[in-house]
This record gives structure tokens, sequence and C-alpha cells, in this order.
């Protein structure tokens, strides 16, 4: 093992890092350089997924620390396509002042989604939560210009922070009573040791952690004024990237790492182990998110109820464990996260022209961007579930996945509650639809709209926007009629 | 002659005090500090671990060693960004009471 090969095999990451680099030298540079950065921080992804491919389909590094499979580098690709989506976004954000130093923090975090998603060793998962986390919590409180960004900031990074102190103490009880920071190695050491109160203790404490990082309910509450306060594009990426990789990572470790002590949530074989605590994570997610949603009227609260209750949805493919399970789990999470970016996207561009995204300012959006309601509109029955959208096929795959399971449909009572839940949920998204499609504008915003300020963008300005938000409206439809491609890429790629 | 069991009885009080402080203070600094007694709980817990769990040919698992040297570098990274959001909070609203920040709720 020479250097040179361990650049051949990590140069994604090295190209994603020395665009960081760049884009942060650029941004030092006077005069009006963000479209510049933009520009290279989107070359930079593109070329770090062209190197993405021509990774070889297997090897290991390091005893796990860096693995290249199928499955990780899928998740790469999709890492860095939901970071282009959120580099274009970010292009809208008229507050953000210092781009290059903001491109080169999501670009920064981007590494850090990589590297967890490419790692089955518990050191380097600890680096890559902690790389992306940090630079999160600094996109989070970015804007200046906004007291509220600070604190979603100062929300984030003190939840964030336990979470990670969590997940690290728990992981030092699992290492302590495995004696070894391999997952594989892991799960080969609890299957032969029966498991003790400590290890136990070290399981549910890494699971509390993660709970926080996909916010599960009860650990959710840093995400409502996250996804609030924290400029738009940051709140995409943390609802969008920072999911995908903390499920992926999260179902590595119990389906791999702690496979033996999985355990069993069914209605009348409650066996202890995680799946139990998942299962109950999953089912309070899924009552508590699309309760407290039904009452937000603001659009970016509710997407991030809502989201506490997707997690839940999401949680039931672990639950269920095995291929079929994991591989509905990270279905679900890639449409989701798509579907959300695109979400944030329309949020973003109501916001500029209108300068908020409570309900009322989305009134009549109809007859002032029909493309954009009409992405809007694809994004919301996505997420309520509706066909033909990938949302529909994503639950389909999570819930048959989660009924297949076990003997007697143990698993009934959960997707039952999901059931219920999704069809809670349609009151909020479709409330936002009413607002677009039926709503007359408010006095407010048609006087701000017929008002020409000088910081009005020309519509011109944000073609590309528009443009993104058309192809991730495409993707959603397209996966939910076509869901076979995805499918079998994730399946075909699991172990 | 300490035991394993009672370094990890001194790790899991650290860790408890540290989960405390942060549920229980009200200044923004103090739940900091309070945070990184957290992650030096898990720091000794490591270290005991490699220290008394010796391999096959006698000698520590020295895995557990590396990691602690990454913690202490990412808790050092933490402590800066940490700091600065608090600074950038303290511009905007002159307080450091989490009482005080509250322009965000349900």
């Amino acid at each position: 093992m020479n250097y040179l090969e361990l650049l051949k095999l990590a140069a994604p990451e090295a190209v994603v890092a020395v665009t960081a680099l760049v884009v942060l030298a650029l941004g030092l540079a006077r005069g009006r350089v963000a479209g510049i950065c933009s520009a290279a921080a989107a070359a930079g992804l593109l070329f770090a997924m062209a190197a993405v491919v021509m990774l070889p389909p297997n090897a290991t590094l390091f005893g796990g620390m860096h693995v290249i499979t199928p499955l990780t580098s899928l998740f790469k690709t999709i890492c860095l396509t939901l970071a282009f989506f959120t580099v274009i976004l970010a292009r809208s954000d008229r507050s953000a002042r210092n781009q290059g130093e903001y491109l080169a923090l999501l670009l920064l975090a981007t590494i850090g989604l990589m590297l967890l998603v490419g790692s089955e060793e518990l050191l380097m998962i600890f680096i890559g939560l902690e790389l992306t986390g940090l630079s999160l919590y600094v996109m989070a409180g970015f804007d200046k210009t906004d007291p509220r960004s600070a604190e979603a900031g100062l929300k984030y990074f003190l939840f964030g922070s336990t979470a990670s102190a969590f997940t690290l103490f728990g992981l030092s009880l699992v290492y302590g009573m495995c004696g070894t920071t391999g997952l594989a190695a892991i799960g080969g050491k609890l299957d032969a040791i029966p498991v003790q109160p400590l290890l136990a203790a070290g399981i549910v404490m890494t699971l509390i952690g993660f709970a926080f990082k996909i916010a599960a309910a009860p650990f959710h509450l840093w995400a409502p004024d996250a996804y609030q306060g924290a400029p738009v594009a940051s709140a995409a990426f943390i609802a969008s990237g920072s999911k995908v990789a903390s499920f992926v990572v999260l179902g590595k470790i119990v389906l791999v790492g702690f496979a033996p002590a999985q355990g069993s949530a069914a209605w009348h074989g409650l066996i202890a182990g995680w799946a139990p605590v998942l299962a109950a994570l999953a089912a309070l997610s899924i009552v508590v998110g699309n309760l407290v949603a039904l009452a937000q009227s603001n659009v970016r609260r509710l997407l991030a109820y809502s989201a506490v209750a997707h997690a839940g949805y999401t949680l039931l493919g672990l639950v269920a464990g095995g291929r079929d399970g994991f591989g509905a789990t990270l279905f679900y999470t890639t449409v989701y996260a798509f579907t959300l970016v695109g979400a944030f996207g329309v949020v973003a561009l109501v916001r500029r022209e209108t300068g908020g995204d409570d309900l009322t300012h989305f009134r009549a959006l109809r007859s002032r961007s029909p493309l954009l309601a009409g992405c809007m509109a694809i994004f919301m029955l996505s997420l309520a579930g509706l066909p033909p959208l990938a949302g529909f096929f994503g639950k389909f795959y999570l819930f048959s996945a989660a009924l297949r399971t076990g003997a007697n449909h143990g698993l009934l009572w959960l997707v039952a509650l999901a059931l219920f839940g999704s069809l809670i949920s349609l009151y909020y998204y479709l409330a936002v639809l009413k607002a677009i499609f039926v709503e007359e504008p408010s006095p407010a915003t048609t006087q701000l709209l017929n008002d020409p300020r000088p910081t009005r963008t020309s519509p011109s300005s944000d073609f590309l926007e528009r443009i993104s938000l058309a192809v991730l409206a495409l993707v959603v439809l397209f996966l939910g009629v076509l869901p076979g491609g995805l499918v079998t890429l994730i399946v075909g790629a699991l172990p | 002659m300490v035991t394993l069991g009672q370094y990890l009885i001194v790790s899991g009080l650290l860790f408890t005090i540290g989960f405390a402080g942060v549920l229980l203070r009200r200044n923004i600094i103090i739940i900091f500090m309070s945070l990184e007694l957290m992650l030096n709980a898990a720091n000794l817990s490591l270290v005991a671990f490699s220290r008394f769990r010796l391999g096959v040919d006698g000698m520590p698992n020295y895995n557990a060693q590396v990691f602690v040297f990454f913690i202490i570098t990412v808790a050092a990274a933490e402590v800066a960004v940490g700091l600065a959001i608090i600074v950038a909070l303290y511009r905007a609203r002159q307080t450091t009471h989490v009482e005080d920040i509250n322009s965000l709720k349900f």
C-alpha cells in the first residue's frame, strides 16, 4: 500500500477537498466573485462524481476505514448530487455574503458525508460525523444579518454536540466490550459473547446519538428551529444530505455491527435488542411529527415536523432488518432527500420574492409562477405518498418489507400506525397546496410584489434555480413511475 | 491498584455530570464546558479499556489510544466552532442565557 494507491482510492474525497480550498481562495478575491465560486464548486462536484465512477468496484483500506463497494459508490454519487443541487440553491440566497466561505463549508460537509458513507470502522465514522456536523453548524448560523440564523446555529450545535457525545460514549463502551473498532469484527464478537448490561448501554447510547442526527422523536427538538432559522440552502442540506448519510451509516452499524443483538419488535414476540428501541423511536416519531405538523403556519417548520414523521417511516425498514428492509430504507431516504431539496428550493425562491416563508407568503403562487406551483405540488404530493409519485412507491416498498418480516405479520402494528400517520399528513401537505392554488394573495404580499424594490432581482437571474427545480420534480415523478432502476441498483449493491 | 471497574465508574460519573450540566445550566458557556466533560468521559473509558484489555501478546490495544488523540483534536475544533457561534449570537442578542434565546418556537 503506497500513497499513490491511497490517493487513487480516495480520489473523489480528494477532488472535493481541493475544490473546497480553491473555492475558499477564490472567495477572498475582491469584487463580485459569488458566481465564479458557485461555478467552481459545481464543477468540482461534477469532477468528483466522475472520480467515483472511475473507482474500482471493490476495495478495502486499513481494515475497513475506507471501503469501496458498489453501495458506497452509489451513495457517494447521491451525496455529491445533493450537494450539487444545494450549490445551485445557495445562489438564490441574497443575504449570503462571503459566498466562497459558505461553499467551502458545504464542500467540507460533503467530504464528511462521503467518509461516513464509505467507512465500516468506528473511528472513521466518528470523524465523518464530526466533519459533517461542524461544517453544518457553521452553515446554519451563517447569515449574520438575521439573528434567527445564529439562534438556529446555536441550537443545532448544542443538540448535535450532545448527540455526538452520546454516540462517542456508546461507541467507547462497545469498543471496550468487543476490543475492536471494525464493524464486521464487532458483529463477530457479539455473536460469541452474551449481551452484558454495559454493552446494552453502549448500544442504546449509540442509537440515541443517531436518533438526534436523523431527528427522530423525542430527540427532534433541534430540527424545527434549525430548518426555520438557518439559511434555506443550509436547511436543505441538513435535511437531505446529512440525513441520507446518517441512515446509511446507522443501517450499517445496526445491521452489520450489532446484527446479533437485533431482537424483535413483533407485537406478541418482543425480544430485547435494538429493534424494539428503533421501533419505539419510529412509532413516537410518526405520532409526534404528524400531529405537531398539523398546527404549523410556517412552511419550513411544517417541513421540519414532517421530516420527523418521515424519519419514523424510514426507521421501519431498519426495524424489519435484512436486505429487503435495508434496501427499502435506502430507497426511501434517497427519494425523500431529493424531494426535500426541491421543496426547500421552492421555499427559497418564494422567500426571495416575498421576504418570508409562512403559508400566507405562498398564497396565489400559481398565478405568480405556475412552474414553481407545479413543482411544489409534485413535491408535496410525493411527501404525502400519493401515486404515481416516488413517495408512494417508497412507502409501499417500506411497508411491504416490514410486513414480510417475521412470522404472523408481527410488525403490523407499526405499519398500521405509519399508514394512519400518512393519512394525517395528507391534511397539512394539502394545506400548503391550498394556499398555493386556491387562496387569494394577502394584501401585504400583493403590495410587496407590486413595489419594485431595488433589492429584488430580476426573474431571469434565477433561471438556473428554476431549471434545477423542474429537474428535481421530474426525478421525483420518474422514480415514482419507474422505480425499478434505482431499486435494482440499491438491492444489487447490498452485500 | 485501580481496577477497570473503578475507571469506568469515574468515566460514567463524568458523563452524567456533563449531561446534567447540559440539561440544567442556563449559561451557554457553562453548557459548552459540560459538553467537553462528556467527550472527556469517553476518552477516559477508551484509555482504560485499552490499558486493561491486553491482547494475546500482552500489549495494550492501541486503536483506542489513537482514537483518543482524534477525539481531543475534534474537541478542539468543536470549541472553535462553538465559541464562534456563541460570539455571533452575542453580537445579535447581547446575551449568553438560554432563556433569552427564544425567537424560534412552536
